[in-house]
């Protein structure tokens, strides 16, 4: 079971890099949307190669410092992508408060940074949620090439707030076991498999069947 | 016994996480398929719009069409009827005149005969020529048309025409005088063709600045209904053109009760 999770993890990752590859490479013909969520891919795969950097090579077992970088610069980049695709001015505003808001946390307990942030990550999260959400109602008589990528995005990051918010009661093992804390890590890795999954399949229907047919 | 304890509680939590994501998971889902659905029908019902439109577009289409074709069979059988066969018989005389053997007292009859008809061709061609497009609306504008059309009617003895017009010179753009024109035309046909009648009255009055055109007859009347379901040529086209003047128009009739139609049209010389 252990081993099953294992690989399940590492072909998220795989599948991770792949994208990010693919989004990449058709990168100059597209719009401003596109490379932004491009970029996100981008430094999502690399956060998570270093996260297996971390885990296989080097000796270091606490990489939870990674996790901040991955929903602080998730939320900034996805902001700029939503940004794009809603027109909304005022996601800016909503940047600027959040990040306040985590810088604010970090200067009061800076040993957070080796633990999990629940509110930065629910807030983060949150508002891509709704960012989402609104992008569903704004394209609801127009198609989008987003419109899959949306979807994913917004499944997954609703399922795993929750995940990720509870991800301290780690630290205190008389409430949780290794066994439960990993069915719950597993969750969200079949989860993240997901969102990929839908990533690509954009890529495939949008991007990939174009090219062939010229 | 702690242990178990312990590892019950364990479970609790992680139970309860599970049902949390199970949940959000349901919801999230519900929401897309939520916006799936809605997506759907929204598509459809703006298809069905779309279709809608074209049909209708297609319809006045056709209308528009047969209507020219019908104009282009009068015109033929007008031509045809006044004109050739009379300058047949004009030919022939002249071919007569040619002849040598022919007496002086013959030569005046045939001329006489030439200059009757000639003159009957002139006024035949000028008819033609009014009925397609009568000069005086493009000289002297809508009212003079009008009352020349009432005059025209009234000519025929079997109808007593009321004509009774406000003056609404120069208030109507050209195209827009040529459409109401057109429309009291057709109505005027309509009465003449159908509806038995034997007194007609138009009137028009301007109010607010807007102009009311009555036009009523006491003929044998219809069913309002049923005559839009079943569009006639000469209704489609009024129809047509009081959607392009932006106009309203109203028909009161029932069968046995006679006509009452009022179209009410903001003019809008200004425009042009």
């Amino acid at each position: 079971m252990e081993k099953l999770f294992d690989i399940l993890s590492n072909f998220a990752i795989a599948f991770c890099v792949l994208n990010a590859a693919l989004y990449v490479f058709r990168f100059k013909e597209k719009g401003k949307a596109y490379k932004i969520f491009a970029v996100y891919l981008v430094v999502i795969a690399v956060i998570q190669l270093n996260a297996s950097f971390l885990k296989y090579i080097t000796p270091i077992k606490n990489n939870l410092f990674l996790f901040h970088f991955y929903y602080i610069l998730q939320f900034i980049f996805l902001t700029f992508f939503y940004k794009e695709l809603l027109k909304q001015k005022w996601l800016y505003a909503v940047l600027v408060i959040v990040l306040g808001i985590i810088a604010f946390q970090f200067i009061q307990s800076p040993a957070m940074f080796f633990r999990y942030n629940p509110l930065g990550v629910t807030l983060t999260q949150g508002f891509i949620v709704v960012y989402s959400v609104l992008f569903f109602y704004k394209y609801l008589h127009d198609n989008n090439e987003f419109l899959i990528i949306n979807i994913g995005l917004f499944f997954y990051l609703l399922s795993s707030i929750l995940i990720f918010a509870s991800g301290n009661l780690v630290f205190n093992m008389e409430l949780i076991t290794e066994y439960g804390y990993h069915l719950l890590l597993n969750l969200n890795n079949v989860l993240y498999l997901g969102l990929q999954f839908l990533i690509f399949v954009t890529w495939w229907k949008n991007y990939y069947s174009k090219k062939t047919i010229k | 016994m702690v242990e178990e304890l312990l590892l019950q509680e364990d479970y609790q939590i992680v139970d309860l996480i599970l049902i949390a994501i199970a949940l959000l998971v349901v919801m999230g889902l519900a929401i897309i398929l939520f916006f799936y659905f809605s997506r759907k029908r929204i598509i459809k019902s703006e298809l069905e719009k779309a279709n809608l439109k074209i049909a209708n577009q297609k319809e006045v289409l056709q209308a528009t069409i047969i209507t020219q074709e019908e104009e282009r069979k009068r015109i033929a059988q007008d031509l045809h009827d006044a004109i050739s066969s009379k300058l047949n018989i004009v030919s022939l005389n002249a071919n007569m005149l040619s002849l040598k053997d022919i007496s002086s007292e013959e030569t005046n009859k045939i001329a006489n005969s030439i200059l009757k008809v000639t003159g009957n061709v002139l006024e035949s061609s000028r008819k033609i020529a009014h009925d397609l497009l009568p000069p005086t609306l493009d000289k002297f504008g809508l009212d003079a048309a009008l009352e020349e059309l009432c005059d025209e009617v009234a000519e025929s003895d079997t109808f007593q025409v009321d004509c009774h017009l406000d003056a609404s010179e120069n208030l109507l753009a050209k195209d827009q005088e040529l459409h109401v024109f057109r429309i009291v035309q057709e109505l005027f046909n309509n009465s003449i063709k159908y509806s038995e009648a034997t007194t007609l009255s138009l009137q028009t009055e301007i109010k607010k600045n807007l102009l009311y055109l009555h036009y009523s007859d006491n003929g044998k009347g219809f069913d309002v209904l049923e005559a839009k379901k079943a569009k006639g040529l000469g209704m489609s086209g009024i129809e047509n053109r009081v959607a392009i003047l932006n106009a309203t128009l109203e028909i009161l009739s029932s069968p046995g009760n006679g006509m009452v139609v009022t179209l009410t049209l903001t003019p809008s010389k200004d425009e042009n």
